[in-house]
Formats: C-alpha cells, sequence, structure tokens
C-alpha cells in the first residue's frame, strides 16, 4: 500500500496538475500519509537548489572600465556555496578594487605619461595610473617609477634587440637576453600573470626559435611564445618583505585570522627539504590556446 | 482586575501590530530587497581587465560545427505556482503596463534618438576634472596665459580712492561671520560658510555703490544655463550646462589689452602635451544639440556677463576641485560665456573680433582665492596659428591663513584664542578692483 502511495504520489509530480488534484481529492487519506515519504524522498533525490550567496558577488560584474575605485564586499573565504573554501580570510580594514590592465597592449602602441604613483590595498606591489590618448588606467608599477614618466608600449619584434627602458612593454622576442622582466604572459593577448608580486623579477634566458626561457622568481623555468608581452625592470614596492608585522593585531587589519592554537605533531613537512626543481613548464606546445584571435 | 485590563492592553497592541504588518510578506529572515541574486559560480568577469580567456580566445579563432538544435519540452512548475525542486522555472513574458508612465519608462534606445550624430562631441560641464589643468583648458580655447592680473585691474588694487571706509575692519568682520558667528554648532562645515562668505564680500563690494552709481546696474544670476559650441582642430567641443553665479553688467567690460598686445599673440605657440590627447577627462558624447545660448532671453536687460563667482563648497576634499582644476574649469567656463555672447553679437562666423570680450571669473574654496580676466580676441578658433585669446591669472591668494573656532588650550592654558589669524587684506582689494573693473 505505501509503496503504491509512493509511486502515485511521485507520478503526480510529473502529471498535470489537474490530474493530481483529482486524484488528491478523490483519495485526500490514502495522499496524506505518504506526504512526509514524499517530501524526504524528493530531499533526497531531486535536491538542485543551492545555499544562498553569503554576501552579495555582484560588485564584480562589471563590463565597462573605469579608473574610480569600486567598493568591494568581503566573502570571508566563502564560496558561492557559502562553504569555507579559503580558510583564515576574514574582517581587516574595508578595501577598494582598482580595475588594473594587465594587458599593456590592449589599445594600440604608443606611449603613455606616468600620473601617479600609489598603493593599493589589493594587491602586495604599488600601482601607477597612467594616461594616453583620450583614456587613463591603471597598471602594476615598477621599481623606479615616478610621476611625469614617459613609459613605451611595442608590439614590434625586429631583428635586433631593442635597448629597453624600465616600465617599457616589449614582447619577449625584442627584448635582450639576460633582462629582467616582470608582468609576463603565458600566451600572446591574455594579459599579464606571472611575476606581478611586489619586488618580484624574472630573468630571459634563452631565445629559442621562436619561443623565449623565462626564470620565475621561484627558479623555476617557463617557455612561452616570443609574442607574450612582458614590462621591462622589476616591480614595485620591493621592501616589502622587509616589513614588520609586529604583533597579531596587525594580521586582522590585513584581513588574516589567527591559525589554530591546536598542537601537532611535527611530521614530515617539518625540517630541511631538498627537492629537484620542477620541470620546465612550456605553454608553447598547447595549440588550441596558443592562437590569438584574429592574428 | 488590573492584570486583565493589562493582557486585554497586550491584546489590543498585538492587534494593532498585526493591522500594521498586513499585506504580503515574504516569509523568513530578509536580508535584502530587490531580484534575487543569480546564484552559482559567476561568470569570468571583468573581461575589461583580465580579457577573455583562453579557451574563449581559441574557439573564437577555431570554426564552430552547426549544430542541429533539439527542442525537448521543458517541464516547468508554472501551472503549480509554487517552487518545485527538478522542474525547470518558468520564463514569462515580460510584464507590459498597458499605459505611458514616464516615470518607468525605458525612453528610446541611444540608437534611436533624434539627436544622435556619428561624430562625437566633447563636452566641458561643471563637473569635468582635467587632468593637465589650465594647460589643457588654454590649448581648448586656444589661449594665451599671463601670470598676474592686468595692469588696468592693478591700477584699482593699488588706489586707494576705490577702497571703502575701514575696510579691513569690515573684511576681518566679514570673515568671522562666515567662519565663527554663522552657527549654531561648535564650527560652521564648508558648504555652510563658503557660501555666507562669498555674500558677506559681494556686500562689502557693493558698499562702494554710494560712490560709483553705476555699480547699481548690475545682477546676479544662479543656476542659468551656458551652451556654447566651437571646433578646435579635429575635435568637436562643447560648454555645457550649469555653472558658477554670473554677475551681469549693462555696459559691457572694456578690452583690457591693447590691440598691439593681441597681435602680439600671433607668435605665442601653444603647448602640447603629447602623450596625453587635449580631450582627456571631457565627457564624449554621441547624443547632442549643437546650440550657443547666453542661457538668458534677448530683451534681458543686463545682457553682458562680468563676473562668474565658482564656489567650492563641498565638504569632503575628494569632492572638491583641487585649485589646478578649478582653474581650468573657470577658464573654460568664462571662454564658454563670453563666446556664447560673441556669437550673439558677431554672429557663427569665426573671426577676430573688433571688440574683444572680456569676462572675469573668481573661484573660492571659502579660504584660497582664484582672481582670472579673460579676453576673448577671436572666434576662429580651428587651427592653432592666428591670434590668439588672452588670459591673466592670479593664483592661490589666501585670504586668511586659519579660522580658530576652538581656542587651542594646553595644560590649562589657552595658548591661542579663537578668532581669524592671518587675515590678508589685499585678496579682498582684488576681489573688490575685479567687482569695481569696468564701472571706474
Amino acid at each position: 500500500m505505501a509503496a503504491a502511495a509512493l509511486c502515485r504520489a511521485l507520478g503526480a509530480l510529473v502529471l498535470s496538475p489537474p490530474r493530481a488534484a483529482a486524484v488528491a481529492a478523490a483519495r485526500p487519506v490514502a495522499i496524506a500519509a505518504p506526504a512526509g515519504v514524499l517530501a524526504a524522498a524528493a530531499g533526497r533525490w531531486l535536491s538542485a537548489s543551492a545555499a544562498l550567496c553569503t554576501t552579495d558577488p555582484t560588485w564584480k560584474c562589471r563590463v565597462k572600465y573605469t579608473v574610480r575605485p569600486l567598493g568591494m564586499r568581503k566573502t570571508g573565504g566563502r564560496d558561492h556555496t557559502g562553504r569555507i573554501r579559503v580558510r583564515g580570510i576574514g574582517g581587516g580594514h574595508k578595501r577598494r578594487y582598482r580595475m588594473i590592465d594587465f594587458q599593456r597592449l590592449r589599445y594600440q602602441e604608443g606611449t603613455e605619461k606616468v600620473v601617479s604613483v600609489r598603493y593599493d590595498p589589493c594587491r602586495s606591489a604599488d600601482i601607477a595610473l597612467v594616461a594616453g590618448g583620450n583614456r587613463k588606467r591603471w597598471i602594476i608599477a615598477t621599481e623606479n617609477m615616478q610621476p611625469g614618466d614617459i613609459i613605451r608600449n611595442s608590439a614590434h619584434i625586429g631583428r635586433m634587440a631593442v635597448s629597453a627602458n624600465e616600465g617599457d612593454a616589449y614582447p619577449l622576442g625584442a627584448l635582450p637576453v639576460g633582462t629582467l622582466i616582470c608582468n609576463l604572459e603565458s600566451h600572446p593577448g591574455k594579459g599579464a600573470q606571472y611575476i606581478r608580486a611586489a619586488g618580484t623579477c624574472g630573468v630571459l634566458l634563452r631565445k629559442v626559435n621562436g619561443t623565449a626561457i623565462v626564470q620565475l622568481p621561484s627558479k623555476r623555468q617557463m617557455q612561452v611564445l616570443e609574442t607574450c608581452v612582458a614590462t621591462v625592470g622589476r616591480v614595485s614596492n620591493v621592501d616589502h618583505n622587509k616589513r614588520v608585522i609586529g604583533k597579531a593585531g596587525r594580521n586582522r587589519w590585513l584581513g588574516k585570522r589567527p591559525h589554530t592554537g591546536l598542537w601537532h605533531r611535527k611530521g614530515g613537512w617539518a625540517g630541511r627539504k631538498i627537492r629537484p626543481l620542477p620541470p620546465l613548464k612550456s605553454y608553447v606546445h598547447l595549440p588550441r590556446v596558443a592562437a590569438p584571435p584574429g592574428q | 482586575m488590573a492584570a486583565a485590563a493589562a493582557l486585554e492592553a497586550m491584546a489590543a497592541a498585538a492587534a494593532l501590530r498585526r493591522a500594521a504588518g498586513a499585506g504580503p510578506r515574504p516569509r523568513g529572515i530578509v536580508t535584502h530587497t530587490g531580484p534575487p541574486r543569480p546564484r552559482g559560480p559567476l561568470p569570468r568577469t571583468p573581461w575589461t581587465t583580465r580579457g577573455p580567456p583562453p579557451e574563449v580566445l581559441s574557439r573564437r579563432a577555431e570554426r564552430r560545427p552547426v549544430r542541429e538544435q533539439v527542442e525537448l519540452d521543458t517541464v516547468t512548475y508554472e501551472a503549480r505556482q509554487h517552487r518545485v525542486p527538478g522542474l525547470a522555472r518558468p520564463r514569462f513574458p515580460a510584464w507590459q503596463r498597458g499605459w505611458h508612465d514616464p516615470w518607468h519608462s525605458p525612453g528610446p534606445r541611444y540608437e534611436d534618438m533624434a539627436l544622435r550624430k556619428e561624430r562625437g562631441c566633447f563636452v566641458c560641464h561643471q563637473r569635468v576634472r582635467m587632468l593637465e589643468g589650465v594647460r589643457q583648458a588654454q590649448w581648448l580655447t586656444k589661449t594665451k596665459l599671463v601670470q598676474g592680473l592686468p595692469p588696468s585691474v592693478l591700477s584699482i588694487v593699488n588706489d586707494p580712492a576705490h577702497q571703502l571706509q575701514d575696510q579691513d575692519e569690515a573684511v576681518h568682520r566679514a570673515i568671522a561671520h562666515a567662519r565663527l558667528w554663522e552657527t549654531t554648532e561648535v564650527a560652521p562645515r564648508r558648504d555652510k560658510y563658503c557660501p555666507v562668505l562669498f555674500e558677506d564680500l559681494i556686500h562689502l563690494c557693493r558698499l562702494m555703490t554710494m560712490k560709483y552709481p553705476s555699480l547699481a546696474k548690475r545682477m546676479l544670476a544662479r543656476n542659468y544655463r551656458i551652451a556654447a559650441v566651437w571646433e578646435r582642430e579635429s575635435f568637436l567641443l562643447q560648454v555645457r550646462g550649469l555653472n558658477g553665479i554670473l554677475m551681469n553688467s549693462v555696459a559691457p567690460i572694456p578690452p583690457v589689452a591693447s590691440k598691439e598686445e593681441i597681435l602680439a599673440t600671433e607668435e605665442h605657440v601653444l603647448e602640447t602635451f603629447y602623450p596625453i590627447s587635449p580631450t582627456i577627462d571631457l565627457q564624449e558624447v554621441n547624443v547632442y544639440r549643437e546650440l550657443n545660448d547666453t542661457g538668458f532671453k534677448d530683451g534681458y536687460p543686463y545682457p553682458h556677463p562680468h563676473t562668474l563667482y565658482f564656489l567650492e563648497s563641498a565638504n569632503v576634499r575628494p569632492n572638491r576641485f583641487r585649485p589646478e582644476q578649478l582653474r581650468a574649469k573657470m577658464l573654460m567656463f568664462a571662454f564658454g560665456n563670453a563666446l556664447a555672447k560673441a556669437r550673439v553679437l558677431y554672429g557663427n562666423d569665426p573671426k577676430v573680433l573688433e571688440q574683444p570680450i572680456v569676462v572675469q571669473s573668481v573661484g573660492t574654496d571659502g579660504q584660497l582665492f582664484q582672481f582670472m580676466v579673460f579676453q576673448l580676441n577671436t572666434t576662429d578658433l580651428v587651427s592653432s596659428d592666428g591670434v590668439k585669446n588672452l588670459v591673466w591669472i592670479d593664483s592661490d591668494q589666501n585670504l586668511y591663513e586659519k579660522a580658530q573656532c576652538v581656542p587651542e588650550i594646553k595644560k590649562r592654558v589657552v595658548m591661542k584664542p579663537a578668532g581669524i589669524y592671518g587675515v590678508q587684506p589685499e585678496t579682498f582689494k582684488k576681489f573688490l578692483a575685479l567687482y569695481l573693473h569696468g564701472a571706474v
């Protein structure tokens, strides 16, 4: 009896409502008993609902570029399902997000002028406001960037290596071997994703038939196409690793929560490790992503 | 008995609460209003800063196979009238009101507007802050800059006959009125004391009417709108909208620079700032009207613009214009007023004016004053050579050093009593001279 009622109840889920209503009217007592069973079954089999977002993430859905700082909402390390994804995040001073343009050759080649260099709460490096033509944008500042400097963006790879100034953006193929670079992209036109933290720099080690091999700050080597654009020089805020936090509360200001006080026996993670460097990471032989559009 | 009465009162109160809270209410704890938020992971945004992800880049490059669309019947919970897990959410057509509500109509699209034009126009309005400041405004208005005030104004400044009785004391009183007394709180805020100080200073200037009766033929206008269009090299430019407080006069100000000085500006070369375009920070619009309008009707009895007053009275520093930006705005609007007047007087054809038009402007943030005299020599602005316009700027003049609203006390000793410190009467003399200019 119960099994039959359950089948009928599940059928009512799919059937058109008037018939379901008719069934309910005809067999009110029979339906009433397995209603709880149905609810439990629906919860176990057909649950399609996600938890409501704990914070509103819509502030980052923005299409148009602006140099004005945008208000941010804190996540507290939670993802869209509300579960903790990253432990130890929460609180801290309120921050505002400035849209950084990581693609130096987004518009056209040419020169730009640095308007101001300032602190950015969202990253360890300083950022620079540059103006060129009719637009302004934020970029990651290099070590010696000053207001009033003229920086250059170029996509041209000539036969001779250029003598680049700090802050200029060139394809890796145009730069001489041994140049210190930062803001490196893994695929041409993707936008810089490597060597962006404060005080870091990579070294252009060698250029091999259309590709370039770069030593990352971790000493790992990376092979990319020579049309990938990088900025010459070292990222600003070189003394970032020398600052003294001083007290636990300052880490809280930065939005970092304390470690757990639970005692853990030291295992294999403690002590000296000697490990070979990971092998060369190559972004060249991935054909699907190596083809930029319209080129 | 008393307990029963109290119970009754409580029941009545509960009924009242129920009545007040009647109506459809969402169940559970409401943490936000408005449409429901998108669930699930966000799209990869913003592409403007990161660029399209590599998968999208490669997908755009390769040819997409044509796939047959298979239409499946979607079972929705529309007929159930409540949400059922596992069934799709019904999509309804957008609700139509059935009548035109001007408050809730989206209006025509930008592409369909009647005034839409292919060529963009760069608009300078009252909230435009120019990156390059006065240099940029100079290029846009084809103007040569002269530091300091012109000699005809300086002669008024230096002549003791053109001063009030007990002028320094009156100025001190005006500042004290604005900074100390015009409030019931401890100290007035800037949006309060800046207009009050302006009114007091203008009142002091008006006292000179006894001496020079032609000063009576002046009129202050607020909230008038200016419109002036001109072309500069390849750009179409516009000064538009509300701006400062304009003082009109019956008689125009006589030209400040002589004919020789005007002709001498032909050799002046305008400064450029190469990587940056001169139109940076101006608002580019495609829906606009090419209109030249002084903001006043034809028969207005005070037809000539005399002085523009700009009050930067925002309390918060980021909302306030910095002095350099304020000077650029003053120059743009003085030029716009002069150009609109020139178009009324001499027509729309570009030419060198035989009778140059002079418009002055004064900007203040309640302490720091900027003085400017602008002379429009030519309306031929397309090319960068030929006769230029002229502007005299006297910048960053403090009226007083500090207004101490609360006495400074250290160790129970008053170090600095409340009052106004460091009054500079020279600044008011310049303010007065610009007011008297044209009437003396």
